[in-house]
């Protein structure tokens, strides 16, 4: 009987030592995903919003498949708008007028090859206050997106998730991204290379 | 002494241990405040700067220390405050001082203790250099766990990152402190870090080569944080790894714990020119650090905790750098984490570092 109870009571010590020397910290989640996977669940939004870091600047709202966010407001930003303000007439028109004046010739089409690209591919020429789709529909400047998407689907669907592009303003909602003009020209959407901002001279002694 | 009552840090050696109850205290992260709820009849767990020093349990050698070390401190500020000829504000100062040396741990003051911890800083700078800070001690926000996401594909190398990253946090001109690396790595081998260059300086992107970013991941379970003797640096609520500069020894520990090198230490006097500092401070972010302690990046908690990206993220030309709320279903960190092939540094360690990498 004696034993007995020995036995139990370094049996209850012996089981009271494990669970002691567990780490008491947040021990309860296998891994970061499970925890998002977790406390997620009952999320019911924050009180923080990012909305006065953009509130000066003229934004839309737009929702592409189940993504709502907002884009800044482009037609104001480009040089001159409305294109109707010289381009009166459609474009095969003008062409055919005398003393044409030749007009954007700072702009040269640098955007794939001339067997897939010119001027029409995105300017509508029955409106040239629009863009145009492959499709020959008209597409507002607000809506630009919708036009490279044509082309760049992979990265229209990284943007449209926020893995491609930049989101302004905060992380908080709602969200701010960068559409794809304000960052591509997109008469010459290459990058050239630079220089990097800071070099670290005190990196240079130290590792010497 | 209760284990669950005690507010300060000890060895835990188990000895004169009655209760085996878990101090609520030694958990890696939050704030011990949060489990005052559980106990609220435990009122003596709200002592802080003098009753934490003074009424800490300890033996006649290392009492007879903390006197000889406190009355050296004491009689210096007792001598300007009691001073027939010195100012008002010399007076002052001392009281801050005195007040500041013995205050309590950060991690366990009550949110009253932060404000008046935070006031006496302000004012400090204030007699120092008669310019205001504004020196925030807003806490973790509900429902919010910080991650981030770095985009291997798009970063080239520019390091205007690090540039927005030095500004933003006041981190020292001299020793050129930087928190983020950019590894400038050759394309087909791989994360060779043995063979990679971080302080390039040529034109970039430079052929065959790809960057990528390091710095503090955040780790959700950061072995910085359990090797701190003192329990200076601890995980917030929301996912931030933080240091209390004021309770960080300079033991170095947790720098030689972190396997990502995420960790800088103050081996002289921060210097930055007055016009430089940024004045946006927060109590555990960039506020101007001293010798001898501790730093990293705080995902720019003095910006993140009032909903904006962290400089490293806004200052980035390439949209390489995501950030965003982990338990939002719908912010674009957890549609990269959903959608996209993503990979964390070391992930075998365990660390379960917040900060993913990805391609396009």
């Amino acid at each position: 009987m004696k034993t007995r109870n020995d036995i139990t009571l370094i049996a209850v010590l012996f089981f009271s030592m494990v669970l002691c020397s567990c780490k008491n910290h947040t021990e309860e989640y296998h891994s970061v995903t499970d925890r998002i996977a977790v406390e997620s669940k009952n999320y019911h939004g924050i009180s923080i919003s990012s909305n006065k870091y953009h509130e000066n600047k003229e934004m839309n709202e737009i929702t592409i498949g189940e993504q709502t966010f907002l884009i800044p407001e482009r037609k104001s930003q480009i040089k001159s708008y409305a294109c109707t303000e010289c381009h009166s007439k459609p474009l095969h028109e003008m062409n055919n007028e005398a003393n044409t004046k030749k007009a954007h010739w700072d702009i040269a089409l640098n955007h794939a090859d001339e067997n897939t690209m010119n001027c029409i591919t995105c300017h509508n020429p029955k409106n040239m206050d629009a863009l145009v789709s492959l499709t020959k529909k008209s597409v507002d400047f607000n809506a630009s997106y919708k036009i490279c998407a044509q082309c760049h689907t992979k990265q229209a669907k990284d943007w449209e998730g926020g893995a491609h592009g930049k989101q302004i303003g905060g992380w908080a909602p709602p969200r701010a991204s960068l559409t794809c003009v304000n960052c591509h020209n997109p008469h010459d959407p290459h990058f050239e290379s630079k220089w990097p901002a800071i070099f670290n001279t005190q990196k240079i002694k130290e590792r010497k | 002494m209760d284990e669950g009552n005690k507010k300060w840090f000890s060895l835990g050696l188990g000895i004169n241990r009655k209760h085996s109850k878990a101090s609520a205290c030694q958990k890696t992260s939050g704030c011990c405040q949060s489990s005052k709820d559980e106990n609220p009849n435990e009122s003596s767990l709200k002592k802080d700067g003098f009753d934490q020093v003074f009424e800490l349990p300890m033996d006649r050698r290392s009492a007879f220390k903390k006197l000889t070390a406190s009355l050296l401190i004491g009689a210096g500020a007792a001598s300007t405050s009691c001073s027939f000829f010195a100012g008002d504000e010399t007076k002052e100062k001392a009281q801050i001082e005195w007040e500041e040396q013995f205050k309590g741990n950060y991690k366990l003051m009550s949110d009253e203790e932060k404000q008046k911890t935070v006031d006496r800083l302000v004012r400090s700078y204030q007699l120092r250099t008669g310019k205001t800070i504004n020196l925030s001690s807003k806490n973790a926000e509900e429902d919010v766990l910080f991650g981030y996401a770095f985009n291997i594909s798009k970063c080239k190398g520019y390091m205007d990152c690090v540039n927005a990253c030095v500004e933003e946090n006041n981190q020292d001109r001299n020793s050129q402190m930087q928190y983020i690396r950019i590894h400038e790595m050759k394309d087909g081998k791989g994360f060779n870090f043995s063979e990679a260059d971080d302080n390039y300086y040529h034109e970039v992107p430079a052929e065959g080569h790809f960057y990528m970013g390091t710095q503090c991941f955040h780790c959700d379970n950061p072995p910085c944080v359990d090797v701190c003797p003192v329990e200076a640096t601890w995980r917030e609520d929301d996912g931030i790894v933080v240091v209390d500069y004021d309770w960080c020894v300079g033991c170095r520990y947790c720098m030689a714990a972190c396997p990502y090198d995420g960790r800088r230490f103050n081996w002289s006097k921060p210097i930055v020119p007055e016009e430089d500092i940024n004045k946006n401070q927060h109590y555990l972010g960039n506020r101007v650090r001293k010798k001898g302690v501790m730093e990293k990046c705080t995902f720019c908690v003095q910006r993140s905790r009032v909903g904006k990206n962290p400089a490293c993220v806004e200052a980035c030309p390439t949209g390489a750098r995501i950030f965003g709320n982990l338990l939002d279903p719908n912010s674009t960190i957890r549609w990269v984490l959903e959608n996209k092939k993503v990979f964390r540094l070391k992930e075998d360690l365990g660390t379960e570092p917040k900060f993913w990498y990805f391609m396009d």
